[in-house]
């Protein structure tokens, strides 16, 4: 930053800093809310979903052609990246995420932001959305606002 | 849970379901509704500190973002401008081969902005004619 003759100015290039605005968390939670006053919770689901085929299709290819690994591989680099807690282990074709820190859920709270307990209709629902497109089942176990859950994915013939 | 790197396409995802549910009033609705509740940060700034809070708060939220761009805040002529030279989000969305983008995304910086700050007294202007290559300039003034 430079100030200069009253005038401060400030100059960046894409590469001067890393792209990690966990405010969009907040953006996300106002969304939901909004969907579920607004249209219902149905309309909510139905929205989720519509991300998890239509902005996740690269994951879709991916599980459809190298399997849970394409799971496992994503959500490990999202938790490293946004500094959340969780387990992973994959066992019998069935891959179980022990989510102790949602990095979401973490950040909206100490930030005093607005939370809703539906929030987690986004993992729910996006989940889905990606399983069911690449022939994945998937199974989501949370308590609204404890920032913790266990999820779980597995192929559609198996049984889990 | 998407992660914070991935909500742009969900929110352009969403302008575009919203769209399908009820026009463009049913986007521009939402665009005032996050307005109105989610930009407290930006409001309670603004009103503190004048154009040096729009200063303050857009350098925190473009740097987080990994923007381009050059601000200026010129406190004697009380005109604080950003000219975006590549808009993170915009430019995410465009290098995405496999989704279209919702076809006036770059609209909701204006309305977002606009319904904050034309209330405490500034001026918004903001050309959004480059935004097909994830650029546009933003000028604010002191009325």
């Amino acid at each position: 930053m430079s100030p200069k003759n009253n005038i401060r100015i400030l100059e960046l290039n894409s590469s001067d800093n890393e792209y990690l605005h966990k405010d969009f968390h907040g953006a996300l939670c106002y969304g939901i809310k909004y969907l579920d006053q607004t249209y219902g919770q149905d309309t909510t689901a139905e929205y989720l979903k519509q991300v998890g085929r239509e902005t996740f299709s690269p994951i879709i290819a991916a599980l459809k052609k190298e399997g849970l690994i394409t799971l496992e591989r994503h959500f490990k680099q999202i938790f490293e990246l946004e500094n959340g807690e969780a387990e992973f282990k994959c066992e019998d074709n069935c891959l179980v995420i022990k989510v102790s820190k949602c990095p979401a859920i973490a950040h909206l709270k100490s930030k005093g932001q607005l939370f809703t307990d539906r929030y987690c209709e986004t993992t729910v629902n996006v989940n889905t959305a990606i399983c069911h497109a690449a022939g994945y089942q998937c199974s989501c176990e949370y308590k609204p606002g404890e920032g913790k859950c266990v999820q779980k994915f597995w192929k559609k013939d198996d049984t889990k | 849970m998407i992660s914070c790197t991935e909500f742009i396409p969900a929110y352009s995802e969403l302008f575009k379901f919203l769209e399908q549910k009820g026009g463009k009033a049913a986007v521009v609705s939402f665009w005032e509704h996050l307005s109105d509740s989610f930009l407290n940060n930006l409001r309670n700034i603004a009103t503190q500190k004048g154009l040096a809070g729009c200063f303050e708060y857009w350098s925190h939220t473009l740097s987080e973002e990994a923007a381009d761009f050059k601000m200026m805040l010129d406190e004697e002529n009380q005109i604080f401008t950003i000219e975006m030279r590549s808009c993170p989000s915009k430019g995410r969305l465009l290098e995405r081969k496999d989704i279209k983008p919702y076809h006036v995304y770059c609209e909701h910086c204006d309305i977002l902005y606009r319904r904050v700050l034309e209330p405490l007294g500034f001026e918004y202007n903001i050309d959004l004619s480059n935004c097909d290559k994830a650029s546009c300039k933003l000028v604010v003034r002191r009325k």
